[in-house]
């Protein structure tokens, strides 16, 4: 709502120092404040601050005399009665009339408080860039080298804010109406135009030029409010903030975009707009560092056998793998995959061959993963629940000529056989105790390709080398004191690559390895259970899966670290574990991760504090890993702005399998280090602390009805609902040629209430067009096997949310209590909009009254009303009551 | 700082609570308007605030930091109260604290029935009259900046009795009352109003207090014996630093006290507890 603009926010003011007090004796209108200190202690500095902060009603002339003699004389004025050279004259001595067309009294002095005071136009909602806190609000100071006009500075500040935020049309105030600057194709032709709307950021220029120190505001007229002056010390621009809308970071750095974006308009107007980089050399620099890790990797390449073989040989008798009651000691591990190597030997893989293993989640596939890799081989990890047109697609992309299984019945690719660890074991007999031949495989060579189901095509197959592994282990392994002490879980599938961080940071760093059966990992209960009596200290889950722990007791469990991966993880899900597992016990990671750059990137410990405070930052990156984000062409963005994130370092992946052309277009020059960077496709923002927001996919942006909706954004505003344990959100058309049947589903685990309060809670925050048609409410959200949410089986929704079905009869009349309604308070009205929410009271009501009565319409009683204070309700209580009087 | 930017008119600033007062609120970092009637008082059996006085609370203000505005204004007249509020509104382009601290503690010092009209006049005019005054004057600016906080200084006499101080325990009862009243009447404008009752405070040197040696000496009683009775009166077993009333003061004029209006805060080492 618009309401009257804030003193401060409508003052500006100037001190003058001179050496002695101008005045002998103090004129009328003039105040005068000695202060018992010279003019440079800090008390004085103070005492400049709070004068030069103190709005006026009008005009203020205060003269601060120092101790030392000399003097400040401070003016502070109403800008739209004292505009810039008036100010001027007024500080030079001379007696300046206020501006007659603001005031409406003639007598002169206190005119002011009779002048309507100029209002705030509406302010702009905070953007998401400005990463608003409650922080101070500082003023940042620039100079200028040159001032230009009022014109270059909109258009300057025109393409600043759409390079923060292309979808929104800037709209930008000034202290004479509002403007917005239309496209064009180079600086030079951006004009401005008048324009309507919210403005975020406003341009307070004037050319006048004014003695000593000129203040624009006390306070911004606008969230973000940039000045451009001529004081004693020339050019200068001021950038004045409101912190709720954006921080004294963000607008500092917003400012120094806008003067090299304003320098670029007048020293090379012919540039193509579309060309310009808001960030210089330095400032690519500075934000380059900003995604850099807190601390270096330190790393010693080797291969995945190698590591595994010095962990075998200092600890040999230790459990490497819990099955069941079953356990295998780091020596039979070894042992037993140097056989399977050699049975892999003699069924012809050779070093660089990509081997096939289909076998479910057991010990014996961690130790043929090993053999796969002992024999020099890549491992392509299937899941036997795949179905079989899928495990035949890897086979073939892979080219896999062999595929160690126990499936019956694997399905038929030309050129793939089929083959058990016991027809291994079988073709290795005669091989015991001898050592396998040396291979060609170094640390840059394949460990494994994991295939990944991107959101378009069919899945492909990501080639990741051993070196990528080690140094993973090697950026964690100190920090989360990973040990022989250490009892890790195998919950997902090896064909989900978070299996690569659960199996080898646990048997490189010498932990003991549980399995945990499929079936376990659906069941909460027993999962519970299998922690409890392994005395499991590292889990690994998605959010998923851990919201489903969180439903069951798990007092007694006990690990020391929890590492979430795989999906975006709300903060606030954590807070019933918090309240059983202390931080001080039980340390809280999420890491943001993505197959193409080896399992994790990012690490961010969560505190109960965060948790509470819903953060979304995902951390800063590992130990040699590194972050960008980044525009459509490829430049870094501001932090703030949300953008594709780019991965560099040591995790980036050698490529998709046999896709070159995929390959060259998602991992490219990292243009910093001169590696290789991969473009994600995920939207994330760089905090100005070095810490990542993950926003989703990108191509999760869907468009209804013309809006741009971001599904996550309406997923974790489900979750703030106290009473909603998780939530999914889809886009589903019933016809799915016509996209004007799309609508918005939601899915929500609830702990106590209905799904429609919910929806209800949703509807007061959410924009219509990004309101779930439907809410179901589900016992569990379905999940894939990886454990992510598996949006194909959702079931269909429950019937759309109507509050209370739709109006009975008569719209006619729902039409006309409308309008009586809007002409009554108005502003318009909804069906379901609560009188008093908008503003009723009993003289409205009144009103309302005489309306239907002037109109024929049935009569409506005041306490009719307010027990009924929507339109919906009323029309249903008229009809009902006309309903019975008709009987 | 606790009161960083504020605008605080103090009543009866040339010594004793209204300097403390006053200073307690320079260092938080408000800035003052100081109000006293720098003149003795027909009636009034004892010296009052002076000129020098007042100048001296508004030197003490400047050191520590705050712009200082001293108006000699009788809280007995409403012209000269509106007009230093105006002065105080033009200066700093608001008042958001008024501290109603101006008061006396005689003519006392007998029974009810010896008092006279004009004693009791007196008493009633500038105790209890004089907070209402300043109340109107700023009353309505802050219910329209929706912001404001009335501090009304009354005393452990505005809860309970004290012998052959009837007009004085009357005037503190009813600023009690009147901080109730004014509370309610502005309670819907975020305006608050609290009232602050001191026990016994020390005649400190600094301040320059003298209340607890004039009601001694409307008791006829010694100053050292009268302090003895009340330092055992008070369960803590100690006089009140000007200071402590200050403090108690400064939190009810800072935006801490957000949700309390009409209350009573004592300051008084536990006196009125039994």
């Amino acid at each position: 709502m618009s309401g009257p603009l804030h003193p401060a926010a409508r003052c500006h003011a100037v001190r003058v120092r001179s050496d002695r007090s101008p005045y002998p004796t103090a004129p009328s209108g003039l105040w005068i404040e000695d202060v018992p200190v010279p003019a440079t202690d800090p008390l004085a500095e103070r005492r400049r601050a709070a004068e030069l902060a103190r709005p006026a009603e009008g005009l203020r002339r205060v003269l601060l005399r120092y101790a030392d003699g000399s003097c400040d004389l401070v003016l502070v004025a109403a800008r739209d009665q004292w505009d810039r050279a008036a100010l001027g004259r007024l500080a030079a001595g001379a007696s300046v009339a206020p501006e007659a067309g603001a005031s409406v009294g003639t007598q002169a002095g206190r005119t002011a408080t009779t002048a309507p005071a100029p209002t705030a136009s509406t302010p702009a909602p905070a953007p998401a860039w400005g990463l608003a806190d409650e922080g101070p609000a500082l003023p940042h100071l620039f100079a200028l080298d040159d001032g230009g006009d009022e014109a270059s500075w909109l258009a300057a500040l025109a393409v600043t804010l759409r390079r923060h935020d292309p979808e929104t049309t800037p709209v930008i105030g000034t202290d004479h109406g509002t403007y917005t600057v239309p496209e064009a194709a180079t600086l030079g032709e951006l004009k401005p135009s008048p324009a309507d709307g919210p403005a975020l950021a406003g341009l307070l220029f004037d050319e006048a030029e004014l003695p000593g120190a000129y203040v624009p505001c006390l306070a911004p007229p606008f969230p973000l409010t940039l000045s451009v002056f001529r004081d004693a010390d020339g050019w200068r621009l001021r950038c004045d903030h409101l912190s709720g809308h954006v921080s004294t970071e963000i607008a500092a750095q917003f400012a120094r975009y806008l003067v090299r974006v304003h320098r670029m308009i007048l020293t090379s107007p012919g540039t193509a707009v579309d060309e310009v980089d808001l960030l210089d050399e330095a400032e690519r620099d500075r934000v380059a560092v900003l995604g850099r890790p807190s601390r270096p990797l330190v790393t010693t390449p080797v291969t995945v056998p190698e590591a595994f073989a010095r962990i075998a040989a200092a600890t040999p008798q230790r459990i490497a793998l819990t099955e069941g009651a079953a356990g295998l000691t780091y020596g039979e591990v070894d042992e037993r995959s140097t056989r399977l190597a050699h049975g892999l030997r003699e069924r012809g893989v050779t070093a660089g061959d990509r081997v096939g293993v289909c076998l479910e989640r057991t010990a014996e596939l961690v130790v043929t993963l090993l053999a796969v890799l002992k024999a020099g081989a890549t491992y392509v990890p299937v899941d036997p629940a795949y179905p079989a047109d899928r495990i035949a697609h890897t086979a073939r992309d892979a080219g896999l000529r062999v595929v160690v299984t126990r499936l019956p019945e694997f399905p038929d690719v030309a050129g793939c056989v089929p083959v058990s660890p016991d027809e291994l074991l079988d073709a290795a007999a005669q091989l015991a105790g001898t050592p396998l031949p040396p291979t060609a495989t170094t640390p840059d060579s394949a460990a494994y390709v994991i295939y990944t189901s991107g959101s378009t095509g069919r899945p492909k197959g990501v080639e990741v080398p051993h070196r990528n592994v080690i140094a993973l282990l090697d950026a964690t392994r100190q920090e989360y004191g990973f040990g022989t002490d250490d009892v890790w879980t195998w919950f997902h599938s090896a064909a989900f690559d978070f299996s690569v961080w659960e199996i080898w940071g646990c048997l490189l760093t010498g932990g003991r390895l549980v399995v945990v059966p499929y079936f376990v990992s659906r069941e909460p209960d027993r999962f519970r259970d299998l922690l409890v009596a392994e005395q499991v200290t590292v889990l690994s889950q998605t959010p998923s899966a851990f919201a489903q722990l969180l439903d069951v007791d798990h007092t007694r469990v006990a690990v020391r670290l929890v590492v979430f991966g795989g999906e975006p993880l709300d903060a606030r899900m954590l807070l019933p574990w918090f309240d059983r597992h202390p931080e001080s016990n039980c340390r809280m990671v999420n890491m943001f991760g993505i197959t193409e750059t080896t399992v994790h990137v990012t690490e961010q410990t969560l505190t109960r504090r965060l948790a509470l405070a819903a953060s979304r930052s995902v951390g800063r990156a590992l130990p040699g890993w590194h972050l960008y984000v980044t525009d459509p062409a490829g430049r870094l963005l501001p932090p703030g702005v949300a953008g594709e994130i780019c991965v560099g370092g040591a995790g980036v992946a050698l490529g998709y399998l046999g896709q070159e052309e995929l390959t060259a277009r998602r991992f490219v020059p990292d243009p910093f280090t001169g590696g290789t960077m991969y473009r994600s496709g995920d939207l994330g923002r760089l905090r100005p602390d070095g810490r990542l927001e993950h926003l989703g996919r990108i191509d999760s942006q869907v468009k209804i009805r013309g809006f741009r909706i971001e599904l996550d954004e309406i997923r974790s505003v489900l979750l703030e609902d106290p009473d909603v344990r998780t939530a999914a959100v889809v886009v589903r058309r019933d016809d799915p040629a016509d996209a004007a049947t799309a609508r918005i589903d939601a899915y929500v685990v609830l702990a106590t209430c209905d799904p429609a309060a919910v929806r209800r809670r949703a509807a007061g925050i959410l924009p219509d067009y990004m309101l779930p048609a439907t809410v179901t409410a589900l016992d569990t959200l379905p999940l894939t096997a990886n454990g992510k949410l598996d949006t194909a089986r959702l079931p269909a929704p429950a019937a759309p949310a109507r509050e209370d079905g739709p109006v009975a009869a008569d719209d006619d009349l729902t039409g006309q209590l409308r309008a009586i309604w809007s002409e009554v308070l108005g502003r318009p009205v909804d069906v379901d909009d609560d009188f008093f929410d908008l503003g009723g009271n009993s003289l409205f009501a009144v009103r309302i009254g005489a309306a239907l009565r002037a109109r024929g319409l049935p009569s409506l009683r005041l306490r009719e009303l307010y027990r009924h204070p929507t339109i919906r309700a009323t029309v249903r209580s008229l009809t009902a009551a006309e309903a019975k009087g008709g009987s | 700082m606790r009161l960083h930017g504020k605008s605080v008119l103090v009543t009866g600033a040339a010594r004793g609570l209204g300097r403390a007062t006053a200073l307690a609120c320079a260092a938080e970092g408000a800035d003052l308007t100081l109000l006293d009637i720098c003149a003795d008082l027909p009636g009034v059996p004892y010296p009052l605030g002076t000129p020098g006085q007042l100048a001296h609370t508004a030197a003490l203000c400047r050191e520590a930091g705050a712009a200082v505005l001293t108006a000699e204004a009788d809280i007995r007249d409403l012209r000269a109260v509106r007009e230093a509020v105006t002065r105080a509104e033009d200066r700093f382009g608001r008042i958001d604290v008024a501290v109603n601290n101006a008061g006396i503690a005689a003519p006392s010092g007998k029974p009810v029935h010896e008092i006279d009209e004009d004693e009791w006049s007196l008493m009633i005019d500038v105790d209890l009259s004089g907070a209402w005054r300043v109340i109107r004057e700023v009353g309505k600016a802050m219910s329209a900046r929706r912001t404001g906080s009335i501090v009304n200084v009354a005393s452990t006499a505005g809860l309970v009795g004290y012998r052959h101080f009837a007009g004085y325990v009357a005037a503190k009862h009813a600023v009690v009352g009147l901080t109730k009243a004014a509370a309610l009447d502005y309670a819907p404008t975020k305006v608050r109003v609290n009232a602050v009752c001191p026990g016994s405070v020390r005649d400190d040197a600094q301040a320059e207090g003298r209340m607890l040696a004039e009601i001694a000496r409307a008791l006829e009683v010694p100053v050292h014996e009268h302090e003895k009775t009340f330092v055992e009166a008070q369960p803590m077993n100690a006089l009140i630093e000007p200071e402590d009333v200050a403090a108690a003061v400064v939190f009810l004029a800072s935006d801490e006290s957000r949700q309390i209006t009409g209350s009573v805060l004592t300051v008084d080492g536990g006196f009125s507890i039994r």
